[in-house]
């Protein structure tokens, strides 16, 4: 028994300790140069962890501004796309027949490239508002809310359908009513899986994010930021813009699985 | 009266009416910005426009008329995807597999096969094709990046879904690891890496359009691009957002073709229903 402990938590610590190992292997790699030489390229346009890391401390300002209009971007074009996939699940779970159907369509919507969707819509959005800005975001978070719409409807649909055995049975000798059976049954079991649909979602709306920035009017972004100034070979600023997007990229599926955690314990 | 019931009945009639009324939905609305705007075809343009620019003899550019533009450019971008993406499954089950081998090269790879997920590669294009220094091969890297991730991890999946019975059966048949792997685990694993493929397949092309839109040459970003600052007509623009779209949708559905072909428990399942 205590063998076995004792393995297992080594187990444990190799699965911290390996991984560290190994970034920081790369990070040296990338500060003395090897990295360079591997792939054949200059500290120009391959700066060094350090001098990208000066550039994001001198420029906080500047790259945070940039952070908030494409974290709002990405997040209100989740929570728009999550709100409708979820009201499709709804009705497809509600109408079985031409609702399976819809859910089709829906998620061919999602094999559409974002690079083809996203200057379509921002052409769509050109009489929203007088002023660049306002019209230009509300373009990002409606391509945002396209993209983010497929896998919450599909997994939702799942949620709302794929019931424990019996459990429906069991609804329907309580002489419960559809809207019962919905809030009591559908909708708590459809929960682990708007999660499911989540983490496949939250990356996907800061990527399609960050790509429908390359395409609005109105110049503002973490991702138009790396463009822009990789169009004046300012290499070093698109590399602190990287950085930032990775770190944004990072943080909101963080803060998605501590949310997971704390509702599914509740559930427990 | 049973065959009509059953044909309305049939998933496939179901799609085909949703698709008849985002037709009927898209051409009404066309008819309403052809009333209201000055150039209709840069906003919304009847489908039949479209259509017709497809299929006319006109030539835009001098020589190509916009069909043989955009298959031409279309050649050039999706081999490059298709090659990124041969890249990056062969690579992503390759990884799986030395992680399903290798407690040590598990644990080091999976932290970071999940960081990949987080990290918007797309966003990061420009900067891979500043480093690649060729339009080229950034398509592929990219798109062999992208493809990488979900083939891994779909795999990896795989390999942990084999079922204890089946490695205890093995255990006693005394099979070595090159036999457990052969006839247990990689089959096992197919249908798991299939989904890895079709989740890939259009991120695939995506990622080879959004990088030709960041330098111009040939390619089908880049004719996007150039039809939307109005180098051409705008319908080139709408011929490719359609091609792109039904190419993404097509590459997506040829998986599931391909594993069908591939797979005899699919022959069987669909058999069996």
């Amino acid at each position: 028994m205590a063998v076995k402990s004792i393995s297992k938590r080594r187990s444990a610590v190799q699965s911290v300790v390996l991984p560290l190992i190994f970034g920081a292997a790369l990070i040296t790699a990338w500060q003395t140069g090897l990295l360079h030489i591997l792939l054949n390229t200059d500290e120009y346009v391959l700066p060094y962890p350090t001098r990208i890391i000066t550039i994001i401390s001198e420029n906080t300002d500047k790259i945070m501004v940039n952070v908030w209009a494409s974290v709002q971007v990405a997040v209100l074009g989740l929570l728009l796309g999550s709100l409708l996939g979820y009201l499709i699940a709804i009705f497809a779970a509600t109408f079985p027949k031409f609702g399976s159907g819809g859910l089709t369509i829906v998620s061919a919507f999602n094999a559409i490239p974002i690079v083809a969707l996203a200057p379509v819509i921002i052409n769509w959005t050109k009489d929203v508002s007088s002023e660049a800005e306002v019209r230009s975001t509300f373009a990002k978070i409606i391509v945002v809310t396209v993209v983010s719409m497929a896998s919450m409807s599909v997994n939702a649909y799942r949620g709302l359908t794929e019931l424990p055995v019996f459990s429906d049975d069991l609804m329907k000798t309580y002489a419960a009513g559809r809207l019962t059976e919905f809030t009591k049954l559908r909708l708590p079991n459809s929960v682990p899986y708007i999660f499911t649909a989540l983490r496949v979602s939250v990356p996907g709306s800061v990527i399609s994010a960050l790509v429908s920035e390359y395409f609005a009017e109105y110049v503002i972004g973490v991702g138009r930021q790396i463009r822009e100034n990789i169009l004046i070979a300012q290499y070093s600023t698109a590399w602190a813009y990287i950085v930032t997007a990775c770190i944004v990229g990072i943080v909101m599926y963080a803060i998605l699985m501590v949310i997971e955690a704390l509702v599914m314990k509740k559930r427990k | 009266m049973k065959v009509i019931k059953k044909i309305i009945g049939s998933k496939l009639f179901i799609t085909l009416v949703w698709i008849a009324v985002i037709i009927v939905i898209w051409e009404v609305l066309a008819f309403r910005v052809a009333e209201v705007k000055r150039t209709p075809e840069n906003v919304l343009p009847h489908l039949t426009g479209v259509v017709d620019s497809l299929t006319s003899s006109k030539t835009i550019n001098g020589s190509q008329t916009a069909l043989e533009m955009v298959l031409e450019n279309a050649g050039a971008t999706l081999s490059r995807a298709a090659l990124g993406y041969v890249i990056g499954i062969a690579s992503g089950f390759v990884l799986a597999l030395l992680m399903s081998l290798s407690g040590i090269i598990e644990k080091i790879a999976f932290p970071y096969l999940m960081l990949i997920q987080l990290i918007p590669i797309l966003g990061m294009a420009p900067i891979i094709n500043a480093i690649t220094g060729d339009i080229a091969i950034s398509r592929i890297v990219i798109a062999a990046i992208l493809t990488f991730y979900p083939v891994a991890a779909n795999t990896l999946a795989g390999f942990k879904a084999v079922r204890r019975e089946a490695h205890e059966l093995m255990y006693s048949y005394a099979a070595n690891k090159f036999q457990l792997y052969t006839k247990t685990m990689i089959p096992a694993c197919i249908p798991y890496f299939f989904t890895g493929l079709k989740i890939s397949a259009p991120m695939a092309i995506t990622a080879s359009i959004l990088v030709d839109t960041l330098q111009g040459g040939i390619g089908l970003g880049c004719l996007l691009s150039q039809s939307l600052k109005g180098a051409m007509t705008r319908y080139v623009f709408w011929d490719i957002v359609f091609f792109s779209a039904v190419i993404g949708i097509l590459s997506f559905y040829l998986m599931g073709v391909l594993e069908i072909l591939l797979c005899p428990y699919k022959r069987l399942e669909k058999k069996g229903r």
